[in-house]
């Protein structure tokens, strides 16, 4: 009897997977269990800090490049448009904020990936929202409590995102397979188009989740699939899964807008 | 007797943190990752009531769970394996009468008699865990794979576990 109980609890856990609705106390973000990671990431958290420090440096060096490269186009511009047409690009600028957290229980070796970070609900994070390290896309806030939240890791196999070759309009669907944490795979990419091994895959911005242009990876091959339509592209990730530290979390500030509109055209 | 409940308590808290900790954070030459919170559930005396193993197995399977986002997986091979101990530890012993209480150990056992035990419950149990886990997202060889080294590095990482912990639970 006892059995059949244990049994049938099991499966309504292992088959229930939907993966928005779980309750908090059953994952790593609850209370207790993020409390002892919190103790250990506190310990082993300075272990990578070299190489992250060298990642920062390097994508310093290139913000700085870029923002050098906009203030010139700026300046430039402002000489040759009048001030106040370039009112609405402004406001784009503020529409994503971001909210730092750190990585306190992480894992890469499963199908289903998840990480755990030490920032929740009464921080301001909620389902859904995008998580990018310093180098590139992360993943997607799963579940949140009061001051925890667990993150879908970019590595499960459950989750796909929306992703495009850097400077184009060539949309594919980024997915992982079991097995290597540093590389992943982008179907359903247009046969017509060349690729380039070494060309960057960022994010398609056609959700509220990411903005458009976060890096995602770059292309080290062409892998052949059943489907003559469709390319897919096999990847080398931007983000180091084994040493996730800080990630930012995306806030959408059109989410709420965004979505109502699109609730409304499915309620017409 | 309460004794030996507080040193079972123990070395049930203190593996499982070890398993949540580091153990889950392994994965030896990609395909091998220990399981070693199971040592609990295959260290309770024979005589133990089969409900108590169960619910001790059922329980410290969803902590596992709930500590590495794997709902239900850990849980329903510890209650599977717990249900399949006594039957496997009496194929192995026999009608030795002298044993048929015993907390499996190489001191209760001997060596031979507790490997076979030990190697037959961690193979058990990681076909279980893994299948469950891994079942429509990697190809079946490498499944085995992942399986065998898996029970391998436990297995060897378990006979550790119990050559730390004898003195403590002999009486």
């Amino acid at each position: 009897m006892l059995f059949i109980v244990f049994v049938l609890v099991s499966c309504i856990l292992l088959f229930s997977g939907n993966l928005y609705q779980q309750s908090v106390y059953l994952t790593s973000a609850n209370a207790v269990s993020s409390g002892i990671y919190g103790v250990s990431h506190g310990i082993t958290g300075y272990f990578n800090l070299r190489s992250i420090n060298e990642d920062l440096q390097l994508r310093n060096a290139t913000l700085e490049n870029e923002v050098l490269n906009l203030k010139n186009e700026i300046s430039y511009l402002k000489t040759v448009i009048p001030l106040d047409s370039v009112e609405a690009e402004r406001l784009q600028a503020h529409r994503f904020e971001f909210i730092m957290a750190t990585v306190i229980n992480n894992s890469v070796h499963r199908p289903r990936n998840y990480f755990t970070v030490n920032k929740g609900y009464d921080d301001g994070i909620r389902p859904g929202m995008g998580v990018v390290s310093q180098n590139g896309i992360a993943g997607i806030v799963n579940v949140t409590g009061k001051h925890t939240s667990r993150i879908i890791s970019l590595l499960n196999v459950t989750q796909h995102f929306s992703v495009k070759v850097k400077g184009t309009n060539y949309v594919g669907s980024l997915e992982w397979k079991e097995g290597n944490p540093a590389t992943a795979y982008v179907a359903e990419m247009p046969r017509h188009v060349k690729y380039h091994v070494g060309d960057t895959i960022v994010t398609s911005g056609y959700s509220t989740t990411f903005p458009e242009g976060i890096p995602v990876g770059v292309i080290l091959s062409q892998v052949k699939t059943a489907d003559d339509n469709f390319f897919t592209l096999k990847i080398r990730l931007a983000s180091d899964f084994n040493e996730l530290s800080t990630v930012r979390i995306i806030k959408d500030e059109y989410k709420n807008e965004l979505d109502s509109l699109t609730n409304f055209d499915v309620a017409q | 007797m309460s004794k030996s409940v507080i040193s079972y308590f123990v070395i049930f808290l203190v593996l499982l943190l070890i398993q949540v900790l580091i153990c889950n954070n392994i994965m030896l030459f990609g395909v091998a990752t220990p399981v070693i919170f199971i040592f609990i559930i295959l260290r309770l005396p024979m005589d133990t009531p089969v409900k108590i193993v169960m619910t001790v197995a059922f329980l410290s399977g969803l902590l596992v769970d709930i500590f590495s986002d794997t709902p239900g997986v850990n849980a329903l091979a510890c209650t599977i394996l717990s249900v399949l101990r006594k039957p496997i530890y009496f194929m192995y012993i026999g009608k030795d009468e002298n044993l048929a209480g015993a907390s499996p150990s190489v001191s209760s056992l001997g060596v031979p008699l507790f490997l076979k035990y030990l190697f037959s419950m961690v193979l058990i149990y990681c076909t279980l865990e893994i299948g469950l886990e891994f079942f429509t997202f990697i190809s079946i060889k490498r499944m085995l794979l992942i399986i065998s080294a898996s029970t391998l590095l436990s297995f060897i990482l378990l006979i550790g576990v119990d050559s730390i912990t004898v003195s403590k639970t002999v009486h």
